[in-house]
């Protein structure tokens, strides 16, 4: 028996070592990186062009592995994997940050702030949409640059509206006109006596449409959340006409249901090529699911609003972690996507806008090859962006995720019938200010922030209650920035 | 022997027990201290981690406090607990199956009417795909040829194929498995929803032609299976053989009480008269089950045979609730038919989310390792004992009754234990790969809950203190349950 056990013992160590000489960075001379990111040709051709880039500078070549694991697909849940992987300190050297990940992940302090090297390298943040920056510069401390800018438009497939003989929508149009075309093309696409198999829209982005109605998630300072508001109200009452009584859009169950037939987000553009979606509302990456289809007839059209147009805007930024071991490689490598050749890249492969604005004019990203008759929506797309393109919501006080599953049950128990309406705002709103409560109360920090917050919130309620404009720089909603700009409520901004 | 042998033998055998022990302390028992004192504290990933070094401060009972006053932890647990009413389900499946099993011997007998059935049962399915098309018959004819094929397989090949197959789901992999069920449960392209579509049709068009024939034939059969039910249960507690002591007679007699009260509440009437009706029913049931004494034996106790009326009620409790539900719907049937019935969307609509999670989970219970200690213990019963039975002419209800369910009862007690514990700490799994929690939070149990605590927000702390509630919760229960059912098992 010891004999068994020392043998037993020996062939562990042995098969340890020779483990250990052959993990990554043993066997060449090249610093191995790993990217928390999606595997997807863009990333592997990233990578690829990352190493010419290299060469091209005279640097010293980087070998660059994704890891994909426990990736999500819509980035709108925390990812437990990295931020436990990330607050323990074995996360990946490169991470990619989605909307809602940021807020967690800095707080953390697993992201390197980047501000001062950005800087001396040329990829700050004045390098890219100035709509985008709130999702990787947190006060005024930048964590990262963009990789892939995108803003969602809703696609229109032509040949399905002409099916029916059901006009295409406006460029620009309103509540009303979405209700009544939907109506219309509902009535046509599914004949009485028919279970309901056609849908004029995949889904809704609530906090959009609360938006064009003048109503964000929070108030100006971020320190509060405003959706017991009746414009909030009337926002549920519209998803559950147009979900439950309607018909305009599918249900939970059955948008459940569509994604159980493909992987992702991929069961939407199949329905919409065949014509069982007339609209998807989604982003330009779309075009790289579409375009497989077939022959599509497409256009882009914004998304329909209350009264003050808007789309969301966003970017997934490429942050450092904070405990990598290649700190320089890694700074190589947020230098290299504010760089010619991957801009190009991210334009040829219409995944996104080019991080850097000016790349959205070329025909790299309007006419790439072989898809020469994509500029008219690719223009729109970029329009939209620089028109009415505005950041997520994300208050310092709670985390994106938490408000983002709350807004999510709270509609969910609407369409269920469990909830009126009036009973959801209210519950929402209960829910994400007594978040905000817990949080400010635990964190000595935030609580000083909260209280600079709350007094420049004073401040605001006093001007706006005497007819006064307010200074941009107490508006830390992107939302409100824009929309008091929109309305002339924002004091002179002096441009240096 | 030397005076150092017991020392070197002491060390060599620590040696060998030293990486289970090395293993021990560094993933279960330092992990489990330390989640025991951030219950107690605040810790929170985002302020203490290796980046960040807050100090982490004692809050006492705050993080429990804030349990007991969190919205969310109730739906969680009362969803914790919904989907755990499937457990006496599972070890009745369970027993089921372990005696069907068990029933060998009569092989050659059953080959000819096997063979018979797969048959017409293939011929049967061919038909309706040749007649219908794809794919909704396409589904049936799949269905069929795969009961047709295990039936005369199992037949052929004896209890070997039946209980590797209805062992199958234990070697699965559990994701793999979800996301079966997934598919299965697909409203649109999902098998049982193609199997329910023509059903449902089938049923919407014959309340169309028959409108009035339904509104009343429905409730009356209803009515009258759900009185006979009553009756019988009525019958069975004042019987002279009865097992049942006081309690838990009076326990059996107030199986009615909630489902004639939502019948009455369905049909209109307000609270006070549901609840009269479900005490007048009661009040029969009790009267009649006053029984005479009991034939032979010693008198009872008063908690005798509580058991047995409690697994009873969960069978019956829902059974006669539906039937409840029969006579109420049974005159809005024919309205609601004018549109048709539409499959249920199983797991995107509240209402359906959790029932199908729970119809899953005992698909996997039925032949879990329940089975096989079922067939252990059914193994274990000497043969002499239902000879005897045989002998005094027993039927095989009584052989049940009297032999093997009193023989099997140690087993039932482990089993419902380990399900009692499973049922607590489990649901995340299933949750996560095929709702999410959701809709509306609908299957976030509470092992979710200590999830999304934790790992979603950060709230070590708090999930901590949910995780030890878990536990004592597990402990207690599983304490009661232990000396209440062992007292009993050993009788």
């Amino acid at each position: 028996m010891k004999r068994t056990f020392l043998i037993a013992l020996c062939v562990l160590t042995v098969a340890s070592v020779a483990l250990v000489l052959t993990l990554p960075g043993h066997q060449g001379t090249a610093p191995v990186l790993f990217w928390v990111t999606q595997n997807d040709p863009v990333k592997r051709e990233t990578i690829a062009v990352f190493g010419q880039w290299l060469a091209q500078q005279g640097l010293p070549p980087v070998e660059i592995r994704i890891d994909n694991t426990g990736q999500v697909k819509n980035g709108t849940t925390g990812e437990p994997k990295a931020l436990i992987q990330g607050a323990s300190g074995m996360g990946g050297d490169l991470i990619d940050v989605y909307l809602n990940q940021m807020e967690l992940f800095q707080a953390t302090g697993m992201l390197t702030d980047v501000t001062d090297m950005a800087r001396e390298d040329g990829f700050d943040y004045g390098r890219t949409y100035p709509a985008v920056r709130s999702d990787f510069v947190i006060e005024g401390r930048q964590y990262g640059f963009p990789r892939n800018v995108d803003v969602t438009m809703c696609w229109v497939n032509r040949d399905t509206f002409a099916r029916y003989g059901i006009p295409l929508p406006p460029h620009r149009w309103t509540i009303r006109e979405f209700e009544e075309l939907g109506r219309r093309f509902i009535a046509a696409a599914n004949p009485p006596g028919s279970r309901h198999r056609v849908f004029f829209l995949n889904r809704v982005w609530p906090p959009t449409l609360r938006r064009s109605l003048g109503l964000s998630t929070f108030n100006e300072t971020l320190t509060r959340c405003t959706l017991d508001d009746p414009r909030n109200v009337e926002v549920l009452n519209l998803l559950y006409r147009w979900t439950v009584e309607e018909r305009l859009l599918p249900t939970h169950s059955e948008q459940e249901a569509l994604a159980a037939d493909a992987t992702g987000w991929d069961s939407s553009f199949s329905l919409f090529a065949s014509g069982r979606f007339a609209i998807i509302y989604e982003g330009l990456w779309a075009l790289i699911r579409l375009r497989p289809k077939g022959d599509l007839h497409l256009d882009a059209v914004e998304p329909f609003n209350g009264g003050f147009p808007n789309t969301e805007f966003g970017t997934g930024a490429v942050a450092i972690y904070a405990g990598t071991r290649h700190p320089t490689e890694a700074r190589q490598f947020l230098r290299f996507l504010a760089s010619e050749p991957f801009n190009l890249l991210i334009a040829r492969s219409s995944d996104s806008l080019p991080p850097l604005p000016a790349y959205a004019k070329t025909d790299a990203y309007r006419r790439p090859p072989g898809h020469a008759g994509e500029a008219e929506v690719k223009d729109a797309f970029a329009a939209a962006g620089r028109d009415i393109g505005i950041a997520q919501s994300k208050s310092p006080f709670v985390l994106p995720s938490i408000t983002f599953r709350i807004d999510t049950e709270a509609i969910e128990e609407v369409l269920a019938g469990r909830l009126s309406a009036t009973e959801a705002a209210r519950r929402t709103t209960e829910r994400i200010n007594a978040e905000i409560e817990l949080r400010v109360r635990r964190d000595p920090e935030l609580a000083r922030l909260y209280a600079e917050r709350l007094a420049i919130q004073r401040q605001i309620d006093a001007r706006r209650a005497a007819g006064r404009p307010v200074p941009a720089a107490w508006l830390f909603d992107p939302f409100h920035l824009a929309y008091y700009r929109a309305h002339g409520w924002v004091e002179p901004e002096v441009k240096p | 022997m030397s005076a150092g042998r017991p020392v070197q033998r002491w060390l060599t055998g620590m040696a060998f027990l030293l990486p289970s022990i090395l293993g021990f302390c560094a993933f279960t028992l330092v992990p489990l201290v330390l989640s025991f004192a951030m219950a107690f504290t605040d810790w929170d990933i985002l302020r203490h981690n290796i980046f960040h070094h807050a100090p982490v401060k004692f809050v006492g009972l705050e993080n429990f406090i804030r349990m007991f006053h969190d919205p969310q932890f109730w739906r969680d647990f009362g969803n914790t607990f919904f989907l755990m009413l499937g457990l006496p389900f599972a070890i009745a499946g369970s027993l089921v199956a372990a005696l069907l099993l068990t029933r060998t011997g009569r092989r050659r007998a059953a080959v000819g009417p096997a063979l018979v059935l797969a048959t017409l049962t293939l011929v049967a399915s061919g038909l309706v795909l040749l007649i219908g098309g794809m794919p909704e018959p396409a589904v049936w004819f799949l269905f069929g040829t795969l009961a047709a094929t295990v039936l005369v397989a199992g037949v052929l090949t004896g209890g070997t194929l039946y209980r590797t197959l209805f062992y199958l789901p234990n070697f699965t992999a559990g994701v793999a498995t979800f996301v079966l069920w997934k598919k299965l449960y697909n409203p649109h392209s999902g098998p049982i929803n193609l199997a329910l579509a023509p059903v449902l049709d089938g049923v919407a068009a014959g309340l169309r032609a028959a409108p009035h024939a339904w509104a009343v034939g429905l409730p009356a059969v209803c009515g009258g299976l759900g009185l006979l039910i009553i009756a019988w249960q009525a019958r069975r507690l004042r019987s002279e053989d009865t097992d049942s002591g006081p309690v838990a007679t009076a326990a059996g007699a107030l199986v009615p009480a909630a489902p004639l009260a939502c019948g009455a509440l369905w049909l209109g009437n307000s609270a006070a008269v549901a609840a009269g009706v479900a005490v007048l029913g009661c009040g029969v049931v009790a009267a009649v089950a006053w029984r005479r004494p009991r034939r032979y034996g010693p008198p009872l106790e008063a908690a005798a045979g509580l058991g047995t009326e409690f697994g009873l009620a969960l069978v019956l409790v829902p059974l006669l609730t539906l039937l409840a539900a029969g006579v109420a719907l049974g005159a809005s049937l024919p309205v609601l038919a004018r549109t048709g019935f539409e499959p249920p969307s199983w797991l995107g609509d509240y209402g359906w989310a959790k029932p199908a999670l729970m119809l899953m989970a005992l698909w996997a219970a039925i032949g879990s390792n329940n089975m096989i200690l079922y067939l252990a213990g059914l193994s274990s019963i000497p043969v002499e004992l239902y000879e005897a039975a045989d002998m005094d002419g027993a039927s095989p209800s009584q052989r049940f009754w009297h032999i093997t369910w009193p023989l099997l009862a140690p087993v039932t007690l482990l089993i419902s234990i380990m399900g009692l514990i499973n049922g607590l700490q489990g649901g995340f799994e299933m949750a996560r790969a095929m709702t999410s929690g959701g809709p509306a939070g609908a299957t976030t149990t509470l092992s979710y809950f200590i999830f999304i605590e934790g790992f979603e927000t950060g709230r070590l702390g708090y999930a901590s203190a949910v995780a030890w509630f878990l536990f004592v919760l597990v402990f207690v229960l599983s304490f009661v349950n232990f000396r209440f059912g062992n007292r009993h098992a050993n009788d």
